[in-house]
């Protein structure tokens, strides 16, 4: 059977789509699926970055569709989980260097050996978007909890919704402080805007930019809490009903100081 | 700073085959014809009757495995001015089974590999392969200098350089994305930032810090060699061979340092050391 | 524990206000030399990585640079996905964009929309039910030409990416400014632009969401690590804070607020774009003192 083709997207930069695509992949090869990563960021490449794999490329994804080697010269596998490996972009190239149908044959490949296909999507909406989605059959959409990032989610849910694939939406670097404060968005009104089906809420984390720069991807880290959150959306991707964990609930100082307030 | 054992190594450039180790006399045959090397010794060792007499010798023969009647006649040669072969260097099982059967003892040459290059030698094993079934076929392992087609409003696009033979010398920083591929050597004065490829049929010399991919000797020419101030590449390729330094962790003082092929891998040298070694021709395989 | 990280970041950062305002307030009311005579300047900003602080660093500079007394537009080139008149809290205010100008429907001076709380400064919103396709770069180039006749400064805000918004954007501008956070990838990331950015432009870097806690903890590149590879002449540095979020979604930029330290920082960049002698703004303790190395060895926080 062929594996399930997600595209992970944003629109906007910055908001965590390479983190994600990473460390879901990760989370859902220790589960023991067969999961490959297609970096679709040709020129601005980062997913091999983010994993560490950067010194072991040899072949990249645009050599693969000009016919130069196959793609299982190119995947690289990564040691650290069972059934987890990697298509790095091409760096010296240009997003035209590769067309929508021959990157949709290459994820189709890719599909035949895998169980899961996560497509790294550029940022943006222009050529490499347009190629990382034509090569999937769903879509996650990542964003933050900022009017900017949900507003170009917004453009990107639109797109992918005209052409009838399911899309699921991502909450990520939610800071529930700030959301008690009123200085941040809550989950809640993201959804009330982007109006798909919610997948995860990952809350910030000071560790992900250091585990980023080590290239160590965070659900590594045993017991890290970014880990069971991780968990979690690759059970719900599953089709698991998984409550998702309230990060609203002050903790009992907290409750403990709001009631001194009021009182 | 040697690691572990350091074999020795061969400069195309002229062997010396009679060194002094600390431990006694190393005599070099690695790649070479045998005969013509024993006649040597046996001249060598006429000249000087009385000098040797009472040392121990290791005999370094590389991947090279010598017939019985061979290795006796090596023996009688070293008997009659006073050596006793003591050891066998070089490489393979068959060499060591060998040394053992004489009742020789083994040194064997291979450099010590840490866990992650064995599994980087067993990843890049694949694709060297595939890069030489390509140079079978006929196919060059560099990609052809390809002419873009200016588009609408196209910013000027990456420089790709014709393939003309000689050296091509760039005087600024290479930045990520940015290529240069040269039939000849490529000479860079400034760095080569990671995320930057250089692409030569002869060698690489970087004037900077080094720090994309370099393919030398992207034709086959596994002479090739790359340099540098400061050797901190994402991968280093030459001709078939690639190679990442997976542990490499900032070092204080970068020297310059170069890389070559030598008996199957890829090795780094010191320029300095590399220096030395030419000039004595023969090369002691460290990492420095 | 989050509040008392807060308060951290906030007083860590509190030190560059010392350093910086003295400087700045002295020059506040002159004008720059260069709009006394000729055409403007048009700069564009620009990172390849999404989510550096380009937008923000657009809309705050623009700000500093007409709070000084210049006249400065803002271009938001980010078609499809424009966010730069949210920045400034103009986003209701949008009549006419870019695309309406390009193609000649309105005149430019229609489509800008003067800022809500600067004199002097004007926006060119994005157009957002279109694609970047739809931009041709001549006239880009024609309308950033324009541009610069009738203002001091066209800030050019470049969408993410490497594709053609971002050629698009680089058309009209003269001068670029690569923005930066200490991070791998958006190095890798500004390094590849660069480098397409090629021999017409000297490139001047800001180094965005610095925290200097994180990089003496060594959980962070440092200011040496990200231009030690990058090697650009540096405008300024400047320290993540809680507050530019909390802005953003307020369309209030930081730079209205001199006293805070971002909104200083963004002032002693301006002051050193209009070629005022200002050192480059860099957050305090950015460089762990031998002191607070063994503060932290002994596992308490000291001052």
């Amino acid at each position: 059977m062929s594996a399930r083709k997600i595209v992970v997207t944003s629109g906007k930069g910055g908001v965590g789509k390479t983190t994600t695509t990473a460390n879901l992949g990760a989370t859902l090869a220790r589960r023991g699926k067969r999961v490959i990563l297609i970096d679709a960021d040709i020129g601005l490449r980062n997913l091999d970055l983010v994993l560490g794999l950067e010194k072991r490329i040899v072949f990249d994804l645009v050599e693969v569709a000009e016919g130069r080697c196959q793609l299982r010269q190119a995947l690289i596998k990564d040691k650290r989980f069972d059934s987890l490996s990697i298509l790095p972009a091409a760096q010296t190239r240009e997003k035209d260097a590769i067309s929508q149908d021959q990157f949709a044959a290459i994820v189709e490949c890719a599909a035949d050996q895998a169980d899961y296909v996560l497509i790294d999507s550029p940022a943006g909406i222009e050529t490499g978007f347009r190629n990382a989605v034509a090569g999937a059959n769903e879509a996650i959409v990542v964003t933050t909890p900022e009017v900017s990032a949900i507003r170009d989610a917004d453009r990107v849910v639109g797109k992918i919704g005209d052409a009838g694939k399911p899309i699921r939406l991502i909450v990520n670097r939610l800071r529930p402080e700030m959301v008690r404060s009123g200085d941040m968005l809550s989950v809640d009104d993201v959804c009330e805007v982007l109006s798909i089906e919610l997948l995860g809420i990952v809350p910030d984390d000071e560790e992900v930019i250091d585990t980023t720069n080590r290239g160590e991807p965070i659900v590594l880290n045993d017991g890290g809490r970014l880990r069971a959150i991780y968990e979690k959306i690759a059970r719900r991707l599953e089709g698991e009903l998984v409550p998702f964990t309230n990060f609203d609930s002050p903790t009992f100082f907290g409750r403990l100081i709001g009631a001194l307030k009021a009182g | 700073m040697a690691k572990g054992l350091s074999p020795l190594l061969l400069g195309k450039r002229g062997v010396t085959l009679l060194r002094g180790r600390r431990d006694g006399l190393e005599v070099t045959f690695a790649g070479r014809d045998l005969g013509e090397a024993f006649e040597e010794l046996e001249a060598r060792l006429a000249g000087q009757p009385s000098f040797y007499r009472g040392a121990f010798a290791v005999a370094n023969l590389g991947a090279t495995v010598p017939s019985s009647e061979e290795l006796s006649r090596l023996r009688d040669l070293l008997t009659g001015a006073g050596v006793t072969l003591r050891a066998i260097s070089g490489f393979g099982e068959s060499l060591e089974s060998l040394a053992r059967a004489e009742g020789l003892e083994f040194e064997n040459a291979a450099l010590p590999l840490s866990d992650s290059a064995r599994s980087l030698v067993a990843d890049f094993a694949g694709a060297r392969n595939d890069i030489a079934q390509r140079r079978k076929r006929g196919e060059a392992s560099v990609r052809r200098a390809k002419i873009e087609p200016a588009g609408r409003g196209a910013p000027a696009p990456l420089r790709l350089v014709e393939p003309v033979a000689g050296t091509l010398y760039h005087t600024t920083t290479l930045r990520g994305g940015q290529t240069l591929q040269q039939n000849g050597n490529i000479v860079v004065v400034g760095d080569v930032n990671p995320g930057a490829e250089l692409i030569a049929a002869g060698d690489i010399l970087v004037f900077g810090r080094l720090g994309g991919i370099a393919h030398a000797g992207a034709q086959g020419d596994e002479n090739a060699r790359i340099l540098a101030l400061n050797l901190a590449a994402t991968q280093l390729r030459i001709a078939t061979y690639i190679a990442a330094d997976e542990e490499a962790k900032a070092r204080p003082a970068p020297q310059p340092e170069a890389a070559l092929v030598r008996e199957g891998r890829i090795v780094i040298l010191t320029v300095d050391r590399l220096n030395r070694l030419e000039q004595s021709g023969s090369c002691r395989r460290e990492r420095a | 524990m989050q509040q008392l990280r807060n308060d951290l970041i906030r007083s860590e950062a509190s030190e560059l206000r010392e350093e910086a305002t003295g400087v700045i307030l002295s020059e506040a009311s002159e004008r720059s030399e260069e709009a006394k005579s000729k055409d403007g300047r048009a700069i564009v900003i620009t990172s390849g990585k999404g989510g550096v602080g380009k937008t923000t660093t657009t809309a705050n500079l623009g700000t500093a640079l007409a709070v000084r007394g210049a006249r400065v537009v803002l271009v938001d080139a980010d078609v499809g996905l424009r966010n730069l008149d949210i920045l400034l809290g103009l986003e209701s205010r949008v009549k006419h964009h870019l695309l309406d100008v390009l193609e000649e429907r309105v005149q430019v001076e229609d489509a800008l929309v003067p800022g809500k709380h600067t004199d002097g400064l004007f926006l060119l919103a994005a157009a957002q039910a279109r694609e970047k396709d739809d931009v041709e770069t001549l006239r880009m180039q024609a309308l950033i030409a324009s541009l610069r006749e009738r203002f001091d400064y066209v800030l050019i805000d470049s969408p993410a990416g490497i594709e053609l918004g971002f050629r698009n954007a680089v058309a009209g501008a003269d001068e670029a400014v690569v923005v930066c956070t200490p991070e791998v990838a958006a190095v890798r990331d500004v390094d590849r632009v660069v480098g397409l950015l090629g021999n017409r432009f000297r490139p001047q870097l800001i180094i965005n969401r610095l925290r200097p806690a994180l990089v003496r903890k060594g959980k962070m590149l440092s200011v040496e690590d990200v231009n030690g590879i990058l090697r650009l002449p540096l405008l300024g540095v400047i320290a993540d804070e809680p507050e530019i979020i909390i802005t953003t979604n307020r369309g209030e930029p930081l730079a209205l607020r001199m006293q805070t330290p971002t909104g200083a920082a963004y002032h002693a960049i301006a002051a050193r774009i209009a070629g005022d002698d200002v050192a480059a703004p860099m957050p305090a303790q950015a460089k762990a003192s031998l002191f607070e190395r063994l503060g932290a060895m002994l596992g308490g926080k000291r001052r």
